[in-house]
């Protein structure tokens, strides 16, 4: 027998390569969602990793950090909050059933 | 509008399940709520009170501190503490702008609040209540407090 494929559909999903039920300390969404002021989550409303490892949107870490009262430290632990590498993380979509897991690129 | 979002989330919280001793009173808008606490352990200052505090949000809340009193009606006096005015001002560095941090929320605040009235021998006011009560015209989040104090 032969199948002859007329047409097909790919669906991809992606998250943050981050624990499951975590949120942002700053806005309280999770992860995977936007910070409060954005409408659509990923490459345009990024997370961003500190040195201390602690991760927040981006924006929300920038909001509190242009606070002259934030010192620009860390509102989980107080150091001088430094991100992990210039550039903030980016997501990388995966198909639907492969197996590997979704990644994103090292932050 | 950082403010609407996250204060709704932080209520729908508030409605399901809340520490011992707090008590959601009032949340009609995004500006204003009023909470109660009571010292749940047997400090004798405390005993068979109830304290109501009134948090205001800006629209900056949770980058911007909120302000926070306590209020005083027929039935909720003010607690007795070195660091509570007569008026309802607190002096407490976590609410103040170099002290806070937008990992804090409502109920987190009013846990401090209440721990740290729990932990209160001193049934006192700050020196000089008397005249800041009496001459104090500016808001809470405008008071330059001074910290000086590690030990409440």
């Amino acid at each position: 027998m032969k199948v002859t494929i007329k047409e097909w559909n790919a669906v991809a999903a992606w998250r943050w390569d981050m624990p499951d039920d975590d949120v942002c300390g700053i806005c309280r969404n999770p992860y995977d969602s936007t910070c409060s002021k954005c409408k659509f989550p990923g490459d345009e409303c990024p997370l961003l990793l500190g040195e201390c490892n602690h991760s927040f949107h981006m924006h929300c870490i920038y909001s509190w950090i242009r606070q002259e009262s934030s010192q620009e430290k860390c509102p989980m632990c107080r150091q001088p909050f430094k991100s992990k590498s210039q550039t903030a993380a980016t997501a990388t979509p995966t198909a639907e059933g492969q197996a590997q897991e979704p990644t994103t690129s090292p932050l | 509008m950082f403010a609407s979002k996250r204060l709704g989330k932080e209520l729908q919280k508030l409605h399901e399940k809340l520490p011992p001793g707090i008590t959601l009173i009032q949340a009609d808008d995004l500006k204003e709520w009023l909470m109660d606490i009571q010292v749940v352990d047997s400090n004798p200052i405390y005993q068979n009170e109830v304290y109501r505090l009134k948090f205001m949000f800006s629209p900056d809340y949770p980058i911007q501190a909120p302000e926070v009193v306590f209020v005083a009606d027929e039935t909720h006096p003010i607690p007795w503490h070195p660091h509570v005015y007569s008026n309802g001002i607190i002096c407490l560095d976590l609410l103040d702008r170099q002290g806070w941090s937008p990992v804090h929320n409502v109920e987190s605040v009013c846990v401090s609040l209440q721990s740290m009235l729990t932990s209160n021998t001193k049934k006192e006011r700050p020196p000089g209540d008397e005249n800041f009560v009496k001459h104090n015209k500016q808001r809470p989040r405008d008071i330059n407090f001074v910290f000086h104090d590690n030990q409440v």
